[in-house]
């Protein structure tokens, strides 16, 4: 399964459930809601009222020379200033706290989620797919129910407020005058949509270009080497034309639609100046209110506007509100069950005797036992089919074969980041599924082929596996593992950086380090995926040193391809299809002088030119 | 960058005329009320000579549809100007855009591999979208919307002095403080934007280390520190962005009395002198419709200065880039005709990254269809000799010559073109798997990309593929493991057929089995093309036909495998390393 990376769909329709659940969100800020609709009719009122004052001072100095003065039309002017700007201030606060507030608590929710799924939710989802959802989709939603409730309130109001001044004013002029909003309503709400679509499509190839420009970067030496600077100057000047042609377009789109929604202003201001002037000469109207009428049907623009865009934004999100929604809505596959759940809650103010852990169960593992798996990713292919196997405390299991064997699906098993399909896991002779996950996995160590840290410093990333040791421990741990002399011979010692991902150490030095970070926990339960594959021979042969004081003590499973790190196993497995075929000490197996010993010569034979 | 010059003049020459029609529609208006509504003739000349256009007062009065219908269409007409100078602009700065990008694309290849060692491909790739992005925006809106309201103040001026010189002096009291107020708040508040997207791309980076890093917090059950960690880039990132946004709200509402008041204030000065006789009904609608249009350009101005400031700075940024000299190609280079036969020599070869020497006296000599394998412990030098060969860097001293010609006086690209590379974590393209072995070998047919594929030991998981060979690789499409991404570059190295091939551990990744056939497949092909492997495992180097061992830059060893074997050294030690479990095992049989 793949999923488009971005925004590919433009929904024909508003989907008003869909943003009726989006706006629950927003329901926990009733005060900015409030306030901000508030102070949106305010402002549209205000708005009306400023073509009115004129109107009034016109027309008062017309008719009596004002005599008086202005001093009341003045005094209104400035309270509707005030009022105004007193409005604006109100609302950027109420729909910027909302929209932030929004996102921020989406943002959580959405992260705290991702972290209950389990690894199959990933396996279908390129990193940076959930990447844009917690970022750009949260904040798109959050902006579009804050700024666009406001705008369509704002905007509503104003065009309504300005339409019953205009018929009270004068019901026929007023009536002619607003037969101008239903085509701009139209015509904008069809550029704004054609201007969203090009614009979307602009952003995709900028996103092209981007990629272009990072792949020429990281594939500098290849491109060189293949002298492809021609070839992949000519691919990207395709992009970069592509690029130009549609950014070009939305200009255009803005280009035409500004004149023509003017236009259509200026024919209402027309209509206005036409017909009202017929009844300014006639006495029928005042001089004041057909200047007012003239500044109204310059009004309905932006408005209109406004209504228009933020439909079009609205239908637009929906892809996006539908994907977060749904990751919110996901449950996790692998959870603790209610019963656990209800146990840990009953002994998490009890003080535990020595031995229980905080589910309430033995805090010891002594073994684990795979009874009667089975276990497919997916329905049509299966991996593990009555799959047994029992390891006890201080037992190191290698499992060795060919890949696509099912190895990682027995250690991403034993570790629970899958659950079985059929048949069950037990620990103590207990059904993992009983036992607390978050306790089961504090329990476990593991190194993985690709060493992957966190940016921060050594020991950061040494105590990732425990967060509460002492400096003392992260010391220990890495001497364990006989990591300490190199980390000592850096000019920060323990405080280096280690840069993303661990860039700036090597992949050596990288493993070393994840090998301490897997053991300062102490775990129960240590795994070793394919963990010495990618290293070199000099850090390999300084882990082999640490390995028998690793493996003491603890279950341990190992994958690895090299037989020097497999050969110290108290048993070796050799999988294929799913299935254990053969199973014994390194001595034992040689003797059979089955696959395994098959696999041990040839791999030696050719590592030493013996066959020649 | 020449040819868009013409563009842009056309543009402020559209702008031009678009502003002065902009001043023209209204004073239609204003013309009609005075001389057809009001009766109340106005002395002054603009507003005589329309009405004059228009066919005097008394004959606007009797077809009130005529001053109507010009609005119209001067609003029309202007509309083509604004179409024009907007079209104008947008083909000038895409166009620019579209070229700087493709000049940083083409620069950013030919530039020298030491210049790439040194910078970081976050900031290039910065420079070369969001930089060019925000240069393209300053060329397309902001110098023209600075313009505009540099325009409008400037043919506003001389056209209310005319209408009416104390009211033009009215409608000019606060156009300076708005000004001023927009361009410092925005300047003081700068700073503020800086740390709200640098809050947010801290939100980003937390995920995506989250994320990338998946496995590791599943395997420590740290799933509660993480989402302590991200709740608070989360909260710095909102908190950030509310203290903006209140800054922010003083900044629009502050800017908004004074817009305000500004149009108050010609209001009521206006009717005063109506009042008094002095000014006419006309004169002050046509004064409060042009400062409608004014002001609120006249707002964002300063902003919009405070934003041209940054694309100074982007634009530094990407000269900083362009200024870079390109890779040198010697000279008079020395292009022979046809490939090389495959003979190399290294005399003496010295070089050195800047810190400390990495070869010191380095000599070998391979003839036409040998193989050389290079061990030793990392940082020895040994990819650095692949990276000398491809003229990635140019030596110090001693001398590298293929078929006898010296390497630095050879043309660059034809030396290039000699050598197929693989290495350790070699490089694919987002295209698909048939394309990516057929990189430099187009004409290849599907037999000769299936039987490279083949020898690579990669043919049979292409073909598992859904799509098979047109198998899209990346993010698009399937994640290759380490492994298979080498076994399709040696692929790729295959289908080239070039005199040398070069093996930078380019097989680290690929399991024993696997590797031993693919080994195997390239024995039987010995004596074909020059080969220069380097490895960490000595099953990868056992057949060559001469070994080098190297330590520091310098070789220690020079021999066959059986030779080195019997010495003692450090290929002995190494193989004692991967062979010390030898020791239990019976190899009788």
């Amino acid at each position: 399964m793949k999923t488009e990376p971005e925004e590919d769909v433009f929904s024909e329709r508003l989907d008003l459930s869909l943003w009726k659940r989006v706006f629950r969100h927003a329901l926990p800020y009733r005060g900015y809601l409030k306030r901000l609709s508030v102070s949106a009719v305010a402002i549209a009122m205000v708005d009306a009222s400023f073509a009115l004052v004129t109107r009034w001072a016109v027309d008062d100095v017309i008719a009596s020379g004002a005599e008086s003065g202005f001093t009341p039309q003045i005094a209104v002017y400035v309270t509707l200033t005030v009022l105004l700007c007193v409005g604006v201030w109100i609302f950027i606060r109420a729909a910027g706290g909302l929209a932030n507030h929004m996102s921020h608590d989406i943002r959580a929710e959405s992260f705290k989620r991702l972290q209950e799924l389990e690894f199959a939710y990933y396996d279908h989802r390129p990193s940076g797919w959930l990447i844009s959802r917690l970022t750009s989709d949260c904040d798109k939603l959050s902006r579009i129910i804050a700024w666009g409730t406001l705008d369509l309130v704002w905007a509503f109001c104003l065009v309504v407020i300005i339409g019953i001044v205009l018929i009270v004013l004068h019901p026929v002029l007023g009536l002619l005058v607003l037969t101008v909003v239903p085509p701009l309503v139209f015509i904008s709400a069809w550029f704004q949509k054609r201007l969203l679509l090009s614009s979307r499509e602009t952003r995709k190839y900028n996103s092209l270009i981007t990629a272009s420009f990072s792949e020429a970067l990281q594939g500098l030496r290849t491109s060189k080497a293949l002298v492809r600077e021609e070839a992949n100057l000519d691919e990207f000047r395709n992009l970069s034309t592509g690029m130009y042609r549609v950014s070009l377009q939305n200009s255009l789109q803005s280009a035409v639609y500004i004149p023509i929604v003017l236009t259509l202003g200026s024919t209402a201001a027309g209509i206005a100046l036409w017909r009202g002037g017929a009844d300014v000469i006639s006495g029928e109207m005042t001089l004041g209110t057909l200047v007012a009428f003239i500044f109204y049907a310059g009004q309905f623009f932006d408005p209109v506007n406004q209504i228009a865009e933020v439909l079009v934004k609205m239908q637009g999100a929906q892809a996006a509100g539908e994907r977060v929604l749904s990751l919110l809505a996901t449950k996790p596959g692998i959870k603790d069950s209610e019963k656990v759940k209800a146990l840990l809650e009953e002994w998490k103010d009890r003080e535990r005797p020595p031995g229980i852990a905080p589910d309430g169960g033995d805090s010891e593992i002594r073994s684990i036992e795979f009874r009667n798996v089975d276990f497919c990713y997916s329905e049509t292919e299966s991996v593990l089919e009555n799959f047994n196997l029992k390891v006890n405390a201080g037992e190191t299991i290698a499992l060795v074969g060919a890949s696509g064997g099912g190895k990682s699906t027995i250690v991403n098993l034993a570790a629970r980041f899958y659950e079985p399909t059929g048949g069950a896991i037990l620990l103590n002779g207990v059904d993992l599924q009983k036992r607390s996950l978050a306790w089961y996995q504090s329990n476990l160590g593991i190194v993985l082929q690709g060493p992957h840290l966190f940016s921060g410093t050594i020991r950061e990333n040494i105590r990732y596996g425990h967060i509460e040791a002492s400096d003392e421990e992260v010391l220990v741990a890495a001497k364990m593992v006989n990591a300490h002399d190199f980390i000592q011979a850096l000019e920060n010692g323990y405080d280096t950086e280690v840069g993303e991902g661990g860039s700036r150490l090597s992949t050596g030095q990288k493993q070393l380090v994840s090998f301490a970070r897997a053991l300062i926990g102490d775990p129960a339960l240590f795994i070793m995926d394919e963990a010495t594959s990618s290293i070199d021979t000099e850090t390999e042969q300084v882990i082999q040193h640490g390995l028998k004081a690793i493996f003491h003590g603890r279950i341990s499973f190992v994958i690895a391809h090299r037989l020097s790190t497999i050969r110290g196993a108290d048993r070796i497995l050799v999988i294929d299809k799913g299935q254990i075929i053969e199973s014994g000490s390194h001595s034992e197996l040689l003797a059979q002088k089955g696959h395994y010993h098959n696999l041990y010569t040839r791999q030696l034979r050719q590592g030493f030119g013996m066959a020649s | 960058m020449r040819g868009f010059r013409g563009r842009y003049g056309g543009a402020i020459a559209c702008l031009f005329v678009f502003t002065v029609i902009n001043y023209i529609t209204p004073l239609v208006a204003s013309a009609t009320i005075d001389f057809a509504l009001a009766e109340k003739p106005n002395d002054d000349v603009l507003t005589s000579l329309i009405i004059n256009l228009m066919g005097g007062g008394d004959y606007v009065k009797g077809h009130l549809w005529f001053p109507a219908f010009l609005m119209v269409c001067l609003t029309l007409c202007s509309g083509f100007f604004s179409y024009g100078k907007d079209r104008l602009a947008a083909q000038a700065s895409d166009g620019l855009a579209r070229k700087l990008k493709d000049r940083l694309f083409n620069h950013l290849q030919r530039l020298p591999v030491e210049y790439h060692d040194r910078a970081e491909t976050g900031d290039l790739i910065q420079r070369c979208t969001s930089d060019v992005e925000t240069l393209r925006l300053a060329l397309s809106s902001q110098v023209v919307a600075v313009s505009n309201s540099l325009l409008l103040l400037l043919t506003a001026l001389p056209i209310m002095v005319v209408l009416d010189g104390r009211m033009a002096l009215a409608s000019f009291v606060l156009i300076g403080p708005i000004i001023f107020f927009g361009y410092f708040y925005t300047k003081k508040v700068k700073h503020l934007f800086l740390e709200v997207d640098e809050a947010e791309g801290q939100v980003t980076r937390v995920v995506q280390e989250n994320i990338t890093g998946l496995r590791v917090v599943r395997a420590f059950a740290q799933q509660d520190f993480e989402i302590e960690k991200f709740a608070e880039s989360n909260r710095d990132y909102r908190d950030r962005s509310l203290r903006l946004l209140k800054l922010m709200a003083w900044y629009w509402s502050t800017s908004d009395i004074f817009v305000l008041l500004q149009q108050g204030f010609v209001l009521f000065v206006g009717v005063t002198f109506i009042a008094n006789g002095s000014l006419t009904v006309g004169t002050l609608f046509a004064f409060l419709m042009f400062l409608n249009m004014l002001l609120w350009p006249v707002r964002q101005m300063g902003r919009t200065l405070t934003e041209l400031g940054k694309s100074l700075v982007a634009l530094t940024r990407i000269g900083e880039i362009l200024q870079v000299e390109e890779e040198q190609p010697p000279q008079d280079p020395v292009k022979p005709g046809r490939p090389a036969k495959g003979g190399l020599t290294v005399k003496d070869l010295c070089f050195s990254y800047g810190d400390g020497a990495v070869l010191n006296g380095f000599s070998f000599q391979i003839a036409p269809g040998e193989t050389l394998a290079i061990v030793g412990p990392s940082g020895a030098g040994k990819s650095t000799i692949m990276s000398l060969l491809l003229k990635f860097y140019g030596y110090d001293a001693g001398s590298i010559q293929i078929d006898g010609m010296e390497l630095s006086g050879l043309d660059t690209e034809w030396v290039r073109s000699q050598f197929s590379v693989v290495m350790q974590e070699p490089f694919l393209y987002s295209k698909t798997i048939g394309e990516n072995i057929r990189l430099s070998q187009h004409s290849a047919v599907d037999e000769e990309v299936s039987a490279a594929a083949r020898l690579a030991d990669i043919h049979e998981t292409i073909s598992g593929f859904t799509s098979g060979y047109a198998t899209l690789v990346g993010e698009r499409g399937v994640t290759l493991s380490g492994g298979q991404r080498q076994r399709v570059a040696l692929a790729r190295a295959m289908l080239q057929k070039t005199p040398f091939l070069l093996l930078d551990d380019a097989l680290s990744a690929v399991d024993a089995d696997t590797e031993n056939r693919i080994l195997e497949a390239l024995r039987s092909r010995h004596g074909k093309r020059t080969t220069l492997v380097i490895a960490h495992r000595l099953s990868t180097l056992a057949h060559a036909d001469q070994i080098i061992v190297m330590d520091g830059g310098r070789i220690v060893q020079h021999g066959t495998h059986d030779d080195l074997v019997n010495e003692d050294g450090l290929y002995r030690r190494l193989w004692q390393i991967q062979n010390d479990l030898e020791n239990e095992i019976p190899l009788t049989d």
